[in-house]
């Protein structure tokens, strides 16, 4: 039987007292060493291309998933929404209103 | 990593037990092995739980997990607040109508209903002022509540009606909710009157003690004829068309406690929707129960408590309010630094317009706390609570109980220390004991699975 089973929470004090040592754990797995590559999660303020490589066997194989944005103009499935505004929902137009982002990010409204 | 034991207490029950954080107001069900283990390491006021062997340090982190075991030398009991009262907003305010009544009840502790003073009736409109007073000074409140009391209140028909009039009106006018309650003795009940209660939603509580050689033992008339059959006879009236619960406020002597299930189910036959037991409160020394008749009264409880748990299994809820109260706030894991609202959103008007700290203390000038013209105040509430409150903390301090009751009732330790000179702490073991009680059921019927009959229980009390 393992510890879940050996201890139950009863009234709702012990439900969110649980629920907290539970988030206790789950700050640090971002970063955690071993196991399955992590790629951290989160965003960045600077294009700085370099570390956050591409962990998939997709162009460009070894480079960030932003930079390939940058090439292909498409933002539409980017998993760093921080970074790229999406082209299919949000920002349609965004090729047109916004053709480099480093230079016309301030015309994105 | 070094850790200490936080401040538990653990009750058995079936195949494990229940742990409960006392600071928390967590309760868990821990397995048989969990408990061993947790009485094989709690002796030791500290331990480092990478030395523990690796099948006890499982069970140990998830105990940790839960609150019981924190890093050494963290401050984990929570200090007291100091509540500014002047900040707190009025949300109830009990209103004593009537320091007069119709009936000469053998435990009366307003002797007579007039709280020691003279027979008086509340002006109608000192009543309105009173009403406008709590609305005024409800702050964000959205609801706020209304006790109309006595005295018997219906003596005073003029100032019930006058106070229900303006908290209607106020109520329309200020976009608040005035919930108004009124507690009688029933005798003086008639199809007006009942009319008006129901017109006017009014959660009517009738004081009435058992079957009729019970309650006219306790509630004679002036005259000393038993008042059970007036009350009876105008309770299908009341019942009939209610809009508004109507329940049953019963006050028992020792020497009735063993007839706490017979009063319990009498009651519910004669159709009230809550039946709630109050054991006496020791207004004279005679009054004071011993450990045998102590007994009969947890035993009473108990015997409710298990059929309550049945009914519960079947989701129905049986209106045993005292279980009700308790078990929704161990539903919620709600802890309390203070006994009750006493002075802190919680004050009684006399007839004279005079503000107390709580409607058992009325007419005792040492918890007058101001009057409706000037308004309570707040260094006066401070100095009454103190003056009730002063030497507990110490002795509460090492009790497992301690943020289930916060000191217990004022009245009773007023009259229990105060007026009869007993040792402080004397209705602590049973106060204790009704918590465990409640602990119990609350546990099993938690693991029968009663989910949703317990969520319905904790909205009672959410606030």
């Amino acid at each position: 039987m393992d510890k879940k089973k050996r201890i139950e929470a009863l009234n709702e004090k012990a439900h969110a007292i649980e629920a907290l040592a539970g988030g206790e754990m789950k700050s640090v797995e971002a970063l955690e060493e071993g196991g399955m590559l992590k790629m951290p999660v989160g965003c960045t303020s600077i294009y700085d291309t370099g570390w956050e490589t591409n962990p998939r066997a997709t162009n460009p194989v070894g480079n960030c998933q932003p930079s390939s944005h940058d090439y292909l103009g498409c933002a539409g499935d980017c998993w760093w929404p921080a970074q790229n505004p999406d082209g299919m929902t949000n920002y349609l137009d965004l090729e047109l209103t916004c053709s480099s982002i480093i230079r016309d990010w301030r015309d994105i409204k | 990593m070094l850790c200490e034991w936080i401040d538990h207490q653990l009750f058995a029950v079936k195949d494990g037990a229940v742990l409960f954080g006392v600071d928390q107001g967590s309760l868990f069900f821990i397995d048989e092995l969990t408990r061993d283990a947790l009485s094989r390491w709690n002796i030791r006021p500290t331990l480092e739980l990478d030395d523990v062997p690796m099948a006890d340090r499982e069970i140990l982190e998830g105990l940790r997990d839960a609150r019981f075991l924190a890093p050494s030398g963290a401050r984990h009991r929570l200090e007291t607040p100091e509540f500014d009262i002047a900040a707190i907003p009025l949300s109830t305010m009990v209103l004593e109508v009537a320091q007069d009544c119709n009936l000469a009840c053998s435990y009366c502790y307003a002797q007579g209903g007039s709280y020691g003073r003279a027979v008086r009736l509340l002006e109608p409109e000192t009543a309105r002022q009173a009403v406008r007073k709590l609305v005024d000074d409800s702050g964000d409140k959205e609801t706020v509540t209304l006790v109309i009391f006595g005295g018997e209140p219906l003596l005073n028909m003029a100032a019930v009606t006058a106070a229900v009039e303006e908290a209607h009106n106020l109520s329309r006018e200020k976009g608040k909710r005035v919930f108004v309650s009124l507690t009688t003795n029933g005798t003086l009940l008639n199809p007006d009157i009942i009319e008006f209660l129901h017109q006017k939603r009014i959660a009517v509580a009738v004081s009435l003690d058992g079957p009729a050689d019970l309650h006219d033992a306790n509630r004679p008339d002036l005259n000393g004829y038993g008042s059970y059959t007036t009350i009876t006879g105008n309770l299908t009236g009341l019942l009939q068309g209610a809009t508004a619960a109507v329940a049953a406020r019963v006050t028992l002597t020792p020497e009735q406690w063993p007839r706490i299930e017979e009063v319990f189910f009498h009651l519910l036959e004669l159709g009230f929707h809550e039946v709630g037991i109050a054991p006496v409160s020791p207004v004279r020394r005679e009054l004071l129960p011993n450990a045998e008749q102590e007994e009969a009264l947890l035993q009473g409880f108990s015997a409710l408590s298990r059929i309550f748990l049945k009914a519960a299994q079947a989701n129905r809820l049986l209106p045993f309010t005292n279980l009700i109260d308790l078990l929704a706030r161990l539903h919620l894991g709600q802890t309390k630094s203070v006994s009750c609202g006493a002075g802190y959103g919680y004050l009684a008007v006399d007839t004279e317009g005079g503000f107390y700290v709580c409607h058992r203390l009325v007419g005792d000038e040492s918890f007058r706390v101001g009057t409706l013209d000037e308004g309570a105040d707040p260094a006066e509430i401070r100095r009454a609570l103190d003056s009730l409150t002063c030497g507990k903390q110490e002795m509460c301090s090492s009790c497992w109980a301690r943020t289930l009751c916060s000191g217990g009732c004022h009245y009773e330790n007023h009259l229990r220390e105060n007026q009869l000179g007993l040792a402080p702490g004397g209705s602590c073991d049973f106060i204790r004991r009704w918590f465990q009680l409640g602990i119990e059921v609350y546990a099993e019927l938690r693991r029968s699975g009663a989910d949703e009959f317990l969520q319905r229980l904790g909205k009672r009390v959410k606030c």
